[in-house]
C-alpha cells in the first residue's frame, strides 16, 4: 500500500511528512509526495531522505499531469491505490477562505480514499 | 425578433452569401491546421480580402473561418503533439496520449463533434444575448459607453495573464497608438510629425498583422522542428462518436464556460479551454486517466475553445468592446462599414447580428463535417515546418495591409510593429489589450467628448450604469491588490483553482521568454519615453485635442514608471542570485575580483535559447525589410519571385525543386488574385 502526502515546504507541510513517516513505519509502505503549492518546484528526494531518515529508501515525489495541485493530490492517489492522503492545515479565517479558497478543503471532500488531516505542532512551527 | 431571425436566414440562402462562407470555412480550416496562426490569423488573413465587399458577405467569410479554426486546430494537437494554436494545446494532453494509444480517431471525432457542438451553443448564447442585451444596451447614453470603453481597455488589461502592470502598459500604448492621426473633434493633426501618411491613422489590419502576425513568424521561423513522426491515424470513428453521445453534460458545461470566458474582455480562448479543462478534472470522481487519454479532458476543452468565439462577439456587438483579438477585428471592421456596434447595431442592423449568428451555426457543422472526410489528407500540412510557410504568409500578410489604405508606408509601420509585437511577445506583455486599446481610442474619446458637452461637470459620473460600471473597474484592482499584499505576507496557498502555470509551460516556447532579463527591462524603458514623448508632444495641441493624449500619456507614464521599476527590482534580484551562485562554486577559482564581471556573460541553456531566438526573429525582420525595399524597386510581383526562392534555400533550408515550385505557385496566385478578388498588388518605382 501506498501513502500520499499533500507537501508544502511550511510548518503544516513538514507536519503532514512527519505523519506520514509515522503511519508507514508499522508495514513499510512507500510514501509518495506530492507538491501541493502552487508554482513549488517538487521537491528533491535526497533532502527528502535527509530530513526523514526514517522513509529512506521508500519515498518518491510525483507532480501529477494537472494544473491544480488538489487535483493532482487525488490524481495521484488514485492512481496508485493510496490507503491514505496526509496534508497539512493551517489557519485560516473564515474570510480568508472564502477570498482565497482552499486546496486542503478541496482535497478533502474530493478524495476517494481516507484523510489524514494534521496541524503543527507549536515545536515545529 | 424572430422575423429578423428568418430573415436573416432567408438572405443566407443567397448563392453569393453562401460562396462566401463556405470560402471562409475552408479558409479557417486551414490556417487552423498551420501551428501558431489560431483565430488571429484567421481573421487577419482573411479581413483585407474583405475591403471592397459588402458587409454582409465580408462577414459571413469572417465569421465561417473564425467558427471553425478551433475545429481543426486539434488535427496537429492530436497527431502530431503540437497544437495548432496555443488553446489546442489544452486538447493536446489527453488527446496526444489518446493518439499513441492507437486511438487517433477516437479522439479526433470526439473533438470535432465537440467542436461542432460548442459551436452550435456558443451560437445560442449569441441568440439569447441579444434580446436580454437589448434594453440594456438601448438605455446606454454616452456617458455608459464611455465607461465602457474604459472598461474594455482596464478589464482586458487586468484580466490577461500575466503582471497588470504590463497588460496596463500594453493598454496604454494601444491607446496611444490609436490617437495618431487627425483627432475627430477639431480635426487636428496628432503624432502625426508633419507626414501625410500619418495623419490619417494607422491602419488596423498593418497593426494587427503586424503586432500579431509578423511576430508570429518572426518567433517560430527559427522554432524546433518537431522530429517526432505523427501518429498512425487509427482506431474507429463510429466508437468515437458513440462515446462522444454518453459525455454531453460535458459538452454542455464546457461550452457555456466558454461562452463566459468569451465575454470577459482579455479572457480569450486559451485561457478559456484551460477554465474548462480544469473544471473537467474538478468534477470528474475519477481522476486517475487524466493527462493520459481521458476523453473529458478532450470533450469539455474542445466544446470551450469553439464557444469562446461566440461568446466574444456579445460585447464586441453589443456594447463595442470587443472581447479578444479577433473581435477587435472585426469590430475595427464594422467601425470601417460605418456600423457602430452598441445601440446602433441592435436598432438598425439586426439583421446582420442574426446573419453572425447563423453563419456561426452553419460553419461549426460544416466545419466538423469537413473535419470527419479530410482529416487523413489534412493532417500532412501539420508537418510542414512553419520556416517554410513563412514566406507565404509574409506575402499574404503584406498584400492583406497593403488593401486598405494602399500606401507602402502602411507595410514599413506594419515590419516596425512586427518587431514591437515580436519584444511584447517575448517579454511576456500581453498584447490583447494593445490591439483592444487601439481599437477603442478613437470611440474613447469620441464618447468622452459627447458626454462632456452633454453633460455639467461631473453630474454624468451620478448615472447608475457609470457607477456600475466603475464599480466593475474597481474590483479587479482591489482584487489584484489583496493578491499583492498576501504575497508579501509570505502565504504560500493560493488555493483558488486555476491552470495559468500549465498554460505557460505547454504554450509557446517564446512567450515570456525574455521575461526578468535586461531585454524586458529596455521595453519598460522604452515604454516610459514614448510616454514622455506623448506627453511632450501632446503640449502642442489646442486645448480640445490635447486632453485625451494627455491623459494616456500620464496614466501610461505612470503605469511604464512602475514597470520599470518592478524590472529593475528583477534585474538586480538575479544580478544577486548570479552573483551568489557564482560565489559559491569554486570551480572557476580566479576569486572575487571575477564576480562583478562574470555577471552577465553567464553560459546557461535559456541564455542560449534566447540569443538563438533573437538572431533568428532579428535575420527574419532584416528580410521583411529587404522584402519591402524591392517592392518598393520592382513591385510586388516580382520582388515575391526573387524574395521567396531566396528565402525558402538560406533561411528554411529546402531543396531546391520545392524552393522553386513553391515560387512560382506563390507567383501563380499573385498574378491571378487581381482578377479573382478586389485586391491590388503594389507596384515599384521600376514599373
Amino acid at each position: 500500500m501506498t501513502i500520499v502526502v499533500a507537501y508544502a515546504d511550511t510548518p503544516p507541510g513538514h507536519a503532514a511528512v512527519a505523519a506520514a513517516v509515522a503511519e508507514s513505519t508499522r508495514n513499510r509502505e512507500t510514501v509518495i509526495i506530492v507538491p501541493a503549492v502552487r508554482g513549488d518546484a517538487a521537491p528533491d528526494v535526497g533532502e527528502l531522505e535527509t530530513r526523514w531518515p526514517d522513509i529512506a529508501g521508500r519515498v518518491e515525489v510525483d507532480r501529477g499531469d494537472l494544473g491544480d495541485p488538489s487535483d493532482n493530490v487525488i490524481q495521484v492517489a488514485q492512481r496508485r491505490d493510496a490507503r491514505l492522503v496526509v496534508l497539512g492545515l493551517r489557519a485560516r479565517t473564515a474570510v480568508g477562505k472564502l477570498v482565497f479558497g482552499s486546496t486542503a478543503q478541496r482535497i478533502l471532500l474530493d478524495a476517494t480514499c481516507p484523510v489524514l488531516a494534521v496541524k503543527p505542532t507549536v515545536a515545529d512551527g | 425578433m424572430t422575423d429578423a431571425a428568418f430573415s436573416a436566414l432567408a438572405s443566407l440562402a443567397d448563392p453569393s452569401l453562401l460562396l462566401m462562407l463556405a470560402i471562409g470555412v475552408l479558409a479557417g480550416l486551414v490556417i487552423g491546421l498551420i501551428p501558431g496562426l489560431g483565430g488571429t490569423g484567421a481573421v487577419a488573413i482573411l479581413l483585407p480580402v474583405t475591403f471592397g465587399m459588402d458587409p454582409e458577405p465580408a462577414l459571413a467569410m469572417l465569421i465561417g473561418a473564425l467558427a471553425v479554426v478551433h475545429t481543426s486546430d486539434t488535427v496537429a494537437a492530436v497527431l502530431l503533439g503540437a497544437p495548432g494554436s496555443a488553446s489546442a494545446s489544452v486538447t493536446m494532453l489527453d488527446g496526444y496520449a489518446m493518439a499513441r494509444q492507437g486511438q487517433a480517431k477516437r479522439a479526433l471525432s470526439l473533438a470535432f463533434l465537440s467542436s461542432m457542438a460548442g459551436g452550435l451553443i456558443g451560437a445560442v448564447g449569441l441568440t439569447l444575448a441579444i434580446p436580454l442585451a437589448r434594453p440594456l444596451v438601448l438605455s446606454f447614453g454616452s456617458p455608459e459607453l464611455f465607461m465602457l470603453t474604459v472598461l474594455g481597455v482596464s478589464l482586458a488589461a487586468v484580466l490577461s495573464r500575466g503582471n497588470v502592470v504590463k497588460g496596463l502598459t500594453a493598454g496604454f500604448l494601444g491607446l496611444l497608438l490609436g490617437l495618431v492621426g487627425t483627432s475627430p473633434t477639431t480635426a487636428e493633426e496628432r503624432f502625426s510629425f508633419g507626414s501625410l501618411f500619418l495623419s490619417d491613422g494607422l491602419s488596423l489590419v498593418a497593426v494587427a498583422l503586424g503586432v500579431f502576425g509578423l511576430a508570429e513568424i518572426a518567433s517560430r521561423v527559427g522554432q524546433r522542428r518537431v522530429a517526432e513522426k505523427p501518429v498512425e491515424l487509427t482506431g474507429g470513428w463510429a466508437s468515437g462518436i458513440r462515446e462522444w453521445l454518453t459525455h454531453w453534460t460535458q459538452v454542455i458545461r464546457g461550452s457555456l464556460i466558454g461562452i463566459w470566458a468569451g465575454i470577459l474582455p482579455g479572457v480569450g480562448a486559451t485561457a478559456g479551454t484551460w477554465l474548462a479543462y480544469g473544471q473537467a478534472v474538478a468534477t470528474a470522481k475519477d481522476k486517475r486517466k487524466f493527462g493520459k487519454g481521458d476523453p473529458r479532458g478532450i470533450v469539455g476543452p474542445e466544446s470551450a475553445n469553439n464557444s469562446v468565439e461566440a461568446g466574444d462577439l456579445i460585447p464586441t456587438f453589443l456594447f463595442g468592446i470587443p472581447g479578444g483579438v479577433p473581435s477587435a477585428m472585426l469590430l475595427g471592421m464594422l467601425l470601417t462599414y460605418g456600423i457602430q456596434p452598441g445601440p446602433a447595431i441592435v436598432t438598425d442592423h439586426l439583421d446582420l447580428m442574426y446573419l453572425i449568428v447563423w453563419a456561426f451555426a452553419i460553419a461549426s457543422i460544416a466545419g466538423a463535417f469537413l473535419c470527419f472526410l479530410a482529416t487523413g489528407s489534412l493532417a500532412k500540412l501539420t508537418r510542414v515546418p512553419f520556416a517554410v510557410l513563412g514566406p507565404g504568409l509574409l506575402v499574404v500578410m503584406l498584400l492583406g495591409a497593403f488593401q486598405e489604405s494602399g500606401q507602402l508606408g502602411d507595410l514599413w509601420v506594419m515590419v516596425a510593429l512586427g518587431v514591437a509585437g515580436f519584444f511584447l511577445k517575448a517579454t511576456g506583455m500581453p498584447r490583447a489589450p494593445f490591439l483592444i486599446g487601439f481599437v477603442l481610442a478613437i470611440p474613447m474619446e469620441r464618447y468622452y467628448y459627447l458626454t462632456a458637452s452633454l453633460y455639467d461637470g461631473a453630474e454624468w459620473m451620478a448615472r447608475p450604469g457609470v457607477l456600475a460600471f466603475a464599480a466593475l473597474l474597481v474590483v479587479p484592482v482591489l482584487w489584484s491588490l489583496i493578491k499583492r499584499l498576501r504575497g508579501a505576507s509570505g502565504a504560500a496557498d493560493d488555493g483558488h483553482r486555476d491552470e495559468h502555470e500549465n498554460v505557460a509551460a505547454a504554450g509557446d516556447e517564446l512567450e515570456g521568454s525574455l521575461a526578468g532579463t535586461p531585454w524586458s527591462a529596455a521595453v519598460a524603458v522604452v515604454a516610459v519615453f514614448l510616454f514622455g514623448g506623448a506627453l511632450w508632444v501632446s503640449g502642442s495641441f489646442s486645448e480640445e485635442a490635447r486632453l485625451m493624449p494627455r491623459l494616456v500619456a500620464v496614466c501610461g507614464l505612470v503605469a511604464a514608471l512602475v514597470l520599470t521599476w518592478q524590472e529593475a527590482r528583477v534585474n538586480r534580484r538575479r544580478a544577486g542570485r548570479d552573483a551568489v551562485k557564482d560565489a559559491r562554486e569554486p570551480a572557476g577559482g580566479s576569486g572575487a575580483t571575477m564576480l562583478a564581471t562574470r555577471v552577465e556573460p553567464r553560459v546557461d541553456t535559456p541564455a542560449l535559447t534566447r540569443h538563438h531566438d533573437l538572431v533568428i526573429a532579428a535575420r527574419t525582420f532584416a528580410a521583411m525589410a529587404a522584402f519591402l525595399v524591392l517592392v518598393m524597386v520592382g513591385g510586388y510581383a516580382a520582388a515575391t519571385l526573387v524574395f521567396t526562392p531566396v528565402f525558402l534555400l538560406y533561411a528554411a533550408r529546402t531543396r531546391p525543386r520545392t524552393a522553386i515550385i513553391y515560387t512560382l505557385v506563390l507567383g501563380l496566385v499573385l498574378l491571378s488574385l487581381p482578377s479573382l478578388l478586389p485586391v491590388d498588388l503594389p507596384l515599384g518605382a521600376l514599373q
